[in-house]
């Protein structure tokens, strides 16, 4: 999921793609392809792409990877299958990709997130809650960064 | 390496050996993570940090699991091995 959500950030804001839903001024710095002209093909998944967010649009970042059938189906698919609900639901996991976004200070993500986990029944206190702790962990990471800090468990063994 | 030394929890200062228990407790171990270890060592800076997190990371609208998972979506973004 963090991977997917990085993977995803990287291509939008690294081609300036504008914001789904907060003001934007960004300009893109490539063509956006539209629906209208999809292959049957991409049409389908454009469609699972609104319904799984439900939107009335594909989010641009999408569209974008449309320009090639397969990178698009192969991205979604992976995309689809971290958000899904499982062992985690889809709140909690709308929830950490918003962190990771924040955390990797992405306008696209944290637009994309927020607007999702807030669909998804994010409450505001919930969101401060979030943030607070994506605060404290920003910090903490630095001074154990900066201090480098040794773990003081071993992730190999369970807990 | 560590490029300060992390003192031992009973160096520091004797008020603040009640919260370096319960933060035992509060992670189910036997040791004090050294984080708390450093950060209480400076108290003026780590009492109310040490507080704040407590606070942070306890129940709420959000479960202390979702919590730890965005601790941990944090620290992974970040790279950061502790």
């Amino acid at each position: 999921m963090a991977g997917t959500t990085h993977a995803l950030n990287a291509v939008a804001d690294g081609l300036r793609l504008p914001l789904e839903f907060g003001n934007s001024s960004r300009d893109p710095l490539v063509a956006v392809p539209n629906t209208v002209e999809a292959s049957p093909e991409l049409k389908a998944v454009f469609d699972e792409i609104r319904t799984f967010y439900a939107m009335d649009r594909v989010p641009a970042v999408f569209r974008w990877m449309a320009r090639d059938a397969i990178f698009l189906q192969g991205y979604w698919s992976a995309v689809r299958a971290a958000f899904t609900a499982a062992s985690l639901d889809r709140l909690t996991k709308e929830v950490l990709a918003l962190a990771a976004s924040m955390t990797a200070k992405s306008d696209y993500g944290v637009d994309l997130h927020l607007r999702e986990a807030r669909r998804l029944g994010l409450t505001d206190q919930g969101l401060t809650e979030a943030v607070e702790v994506v605060q404290l962990f920003n910090t903490v990471t630095k001074i154990a960064d900066a201090l480098q800090l040794q773990p003081d468990f071993n992730p190999r063994s369970e807990p | 390496m560590e490029i300060v030394r992390i003192p031992e929890a009973r160096e520091l200062a004797p008020e603040d050996q009640p919260f370096l228990e319960a933060t035992k407790g509060w992670f189910k171990i036997d040791f004090v993570p050294k984080m708390s270890r450093v950060l209480l060592s400076h108290p003026e800076f780590g009492r109310p940090y040490g507080r704040a997190s407590r606070r942070a990371m306890s129940d709420g609208a959000l479960s202390r699991a979702q919590k730890e998972m965005i601790a941990a979506t944090v620290s992974a973004i970040n790279v950061c091995e502790y």
